[in-house]
């Protein structure tokens, strides 16, 4: 996959990266400017060197990855949905065909910091990292589906520390028998973040459920919204912390989401303007996706019989995941447990500290109360389940044992989501405006 | 092995008696030897004339010498037919409650000490899965004849009061007694195993409490219906992660496992001597099978007696599950943990203490539920809201004073303190729906 840039002759930087095919295609076009058949070739030069750098990106972008065979899924989708409307189908298809987007799209804000310098990267990557889960969440709050968003978060940050670094953990174990060792400091602090951004998330939760509220109802309001407010704010100075005084941290996880080689190899593979390109498309792919899938949730979950619950809490989320998910078990299996427990719980942090306060102010700008009271259900295993991470992290190791009991923990969640329905089976849905 | 054939009897028995003599009090050991002196003359008469039905009746002689009337703690055996007498004569169920409680106590503990001694015939492997599985076969019997009745409250009860007597009760005797005899320093342990076997406790007691919360977040789909499904789907996932544990601890991890397979049973002091078995497979397996016929007609006899005992003694049944039963269940773990915290080898008691919640939680509750699957009864995960923030909040605790590393005799007592707040606290509960069996 390693490969140069295409544009012109002076940027072949890597000539012993340059596979023979390539450079044969590449050495014509450079020849014939060089030699100068100036006005009439060098239009229809310019119509050829385009075609030929689209192909080449599709090809780099596209094709390079064995995930986007699932990539017709997203077409199919939208077919199936204006042939049939079997929600249930569309549903799934729509699922399906996010995954393959949301890992290009890590792929492709990967391939962007390169030009734009550790700083900015490093803040594209914190912002664009959930970008699938963010987009999905815009389209439920549209919708006014405020549980559905509360739950599909919540339910991320779940699957981060429990299915992610479970796996990451038992594929690395199974590989390493002795065990694995990881930064201990790094990790504990890592996690007290999140508990102290759990902590903060929960505190609206709890005054609504200790019945202790000034204005029933509109008091965790107000109190979410501000809570919002200072999460952001954390949120900033939580990246500013990272980016200046943990430089080594964040190229650690720069380089990581989808480097399989060794951190030299800082070659961008696509050029800056292809970049912002692709990443524009496929934000734009996963925001039609992400539409019809919002529209079809109820209806999958009559046709299937699963309760909203636990589509929200289990199934959307594995498609917001499934590259951090991707790339956290190939690093423990390469011995690199660092970066794999940097990606989970950094994602499930920045879900705690941005994705949720975002949209709770989204929410509020758009006019939706969404608040910050999950339901007693999900606090109280959110809750647990980050105090138990928190302690199991303490001690620096991991082996597949460890990695099997927290998959485990998590299919005991899923298993109680299944059987799991609010208890006001409120229909925060408003009357479709 | 060596006491097979007479001819090594002779030696078997001087060794036998130089090791026992340091452990056993006085008058058992006096009478022992005086048994064993005559067997030691005697055999060599015999050999000649070769009287297997005499062999036959020396050797069970023998091994009830070695079994029964060894250690002091058998003195209570005769409790459990005084029990079974009282039972049929007197009926008052607090006698009968009581008497077979501590019947139960000492064959607890023979139970511990022989399959530790059948331990030596078949290998660590399978003597790791054998401890692992009769470490706690008092608690289970207790709590299938429990189930068997359909007192579902009590079994759940007294699993979780196992837990909480493990972690508070035997931790807190065992550093309090460490900490008094090594007054003068702080105990240590290896940080590291203590850390990643509270750990998993840790993890145990969290895919346990998942139907609780459920249930009273008043979020299920089918009220009463689904925390059952609920349950028996976890507890099938515990008993994987079960098979896993014991898996990844007998495979991969001999070296922390073996320090708690010689610790069962509290007759080697030292353990850097070879571990000589005692008896041989076939009295280890019989003495196994007659001690736990034993226990579960006691146990059965404790069961029937403790709705009547509760009433008669006015104790609330939550009590006697809670804070009684636990503490017969775990009277022969309780004993070697302050044995060993006495000599300082905190690790084996830590192992003790915690491998025993643990099995407790990943192994004998989910296997419950599904015991009680199989026989149609609704036994679920679902213990009540305050027995289940009690066992998190306590694991949670423990786990996190064991991080530091060492222990005095102060966190002893205050561990000790904290299980009789505990037992206070279940002495004036009653459940919110009495719904006993």
């Amino acid at each position: 996959m390693g490969s140069v840039n295409v544009i012109s002759q002076h940027e072949f930087a890597d000539e012993s990266l340059v596979c023979p095919v390539d450079l044969a295609r590449k050495g014509l076009p450079a020849n014939e400017a060089e030699y100068g058949f100036f006005s009439d070739c060098k239009q229809g030069f310019r119509i050829k060197y385009l075609q030929g750098r689209l192909v080449k990106s599709l090809k780099i972008v596209m094709f390079a990855t064995k995930i986007n065979l699932l990539m017709p899924c997203g077409p199919a989708a939208i077919v199936v949905n204006y042939l049939t409307a079997h929600h249930g189908w569309v549903f799934l298809l729509s699922l399906l065909g996010i995954i393959p987007l949301a890992e290009r799209l890590g792929f492709v804000t990967e391939q962007l910091a390169f030009f734009t310098g550790p700083t900015a990267g490093g803040l594209l990557n914190a912002t664009f990292g959930n970008a699938t889960e963010l987009i999905i969440s815009i389209f439920a709050l549209k919708n006014g589906m405020m549980r559905v968003v509360q739950q599909s978060l919540l339910g991320s940050i779940l699957s981060n520390i429990l299915l992610v670094l479970g796996c990451a953990f038992f594929c690395g174990g199974i590989v390493f028998h002795k065990g694995q060792v990881f930064n201990k400091s790094a990790a504990v602090m890592n996690s007290g973040l999140l508990l102290i951004a759990v902590m903060g998330l929960l505190s609206p939760a709890v005054l609504h459920y200790t019945h202790t509220e000034i204005h029933f109802g509109k008091s965790e309001l107000v109190l979410s919204r501000f809570s919002s407010c200072v999460m952001l704010v954390i949120y900033a100075f939580y990246i500013v912390f990272q980016l200046k005084n943990h430089k080594v941290t964040s190229d650690h996880v720069d380089e990581g989401c989808n480097q399989e080689e060794s951190a030299d190899n800082d070659v961008a593979e696509i050029s800056k303007w292809e970049a912002v390109i692709w990443l524009a498309s496929f934000a734009g792919w996963i925001a039609v996706l992400s539409e019809y899938l919002v529209n079809t949730i109820e209806g999958a979950s009559i046709a299937m019989k699963i309760p909203i619950a636990f589509i929200s809490v289990i199934l959307l989320p594995i498609v917001g995941n499934a590259a951090e998910h991707a790339s956290a078990i190939t690093f423990a299996m390469k011995d690199k447990l660092d970066i794999s427990l940097g990606v989970a719980i950094g994602s499930s942090t920045q879900i705690a500290m941005f994705g949720i306060p975002f949209c709770v102010v989204l929410g509020w700008l758009m006019g939706r109360p969404m608040d910050l009271n999950f339901q007693l259900f999900e606090t109280a295993i959110l809750f647990i389940t980050v105090l138990v991470l928190a302690f199991m992290l303490q001690d620096g190791s991991s082996n597949y044992f460890k990695g099997l009991m927290l998959i485990l923990c998590y299919l005991i969640v899923a298993a109680s989501f299944y059987v799991h329905v609010d208890p006001k089976s409120n229909g925060d849905k408003p009357p479709p405006s | 092995m060596k006491v097979d054939s007479d001819g090594t009897m002779e030696e078997m028995d001087d060794d036998f008696e130089v090791e026992m003599a340091t452990l056993v009090s006085s008058s058992p050991a006096s009478m022992k030897t005086h048994i064993t002196g005559i067997w030691g003359i005697g055999s060599m008469v015999d050999l000649s004339s070769s009287c297997s039905l005499n062999r036959i009746v020396r050797r069970l002689l023998k091994s009830i010498g070695i079994v029964i009337f060894q250690p002091k703690i058998n003195l209570l055996l005769p409790f459990g037919p005084l029990a079974i007498i009282f039972h049929y004569l007197v009926r008052k169920h607090g006698f009968v409650f009581f008497f077979s409680l501590i019947g139960i106590i000492p064959l607890a503990e023979r139970l511990g000490y022989l399959t530790e001694q059948l331990a030596f015939y078949t290998g660590p492997t399978v003597g790791g899965l054998l401890n692992a599985t009769f470490g706690n076969a008092t608690e289970m019997i207790i709590s299938l004849y429990a189930l068997q009745n359909g007192m579902i409250r009590v079994v759940q009860q007294s699993l979780l009061g196992s837990i909480l007597s493990n972690m508070l009760l035997v931790l807190g005797c065992a550093f309090f007694s460490g900490g008094i005899v090594h007054y003068n320093k702080n105990q240590v342990f290896n940080k590291a195993a203590a850390v990643v076997n509270s750990g998993l406790l840790l993890m145990a007691v969290m895919g346990l409490m998942f139907p609780t919360v459920l249930h009273y977040t008043h979020s299920e789909v089918q009220y009463g219906k689904s925390e059952v499904s609920l349950s028996r789907f976890s507890s099938c996932v515990m008993l994987v992660a079960y098979a896993g544990y014991l898996f990844f601890q007998l495979r991969s991890h001999h070296k922390l496992y073996n320090p708690i397979n010689e610790e069962e049973g509290n007759n080697e002091d030292d353990s850097d001597e070879e571990e000589v078995p005692e008896i041989t497979q076939r009295e280890a397996i019989a003495w196994l099978a007659v001690l736990t016929v034993w226990v579960s007609i006691l146990s059965g006899y404790l069961v029937d007696a403790i709705q009547g005992a509760s009433e008669s003694l006015n104790l609330p049944v939550a009590f006697i599950s809670v804070v009684l039963l636990p503490i017969v269940g775990n009277a022969a773990e309780h004993a070697s943990a302050i044995m060993f915290a006495m000599k300082n080898k905190l690790d084996i008691t830590l192992g003790v203490a915690i491998g025993s919640s643990t099995q407790i939680s990943m192994f004998v509750i989910p296997f419950c539920v599904v015991v009680g699957w199989m026989m149609g009864k609704d036994m679920d995960l679902n213990f009540q809201l305050f027995e289940t923030a009690t066992l998190f909040i306590t694991v949670l605790v423990v786990a996190f004073m064991l991080q530091e590393g060492t222990v005095n005799y102060f966190k002893g007592l205050m561990l000790i303190l904290c299980y009789l707040i505990v037992a206070a606290s279940f002495y004036v509960h009653v459940d919110p729906s009495a719904n006993d069996g």
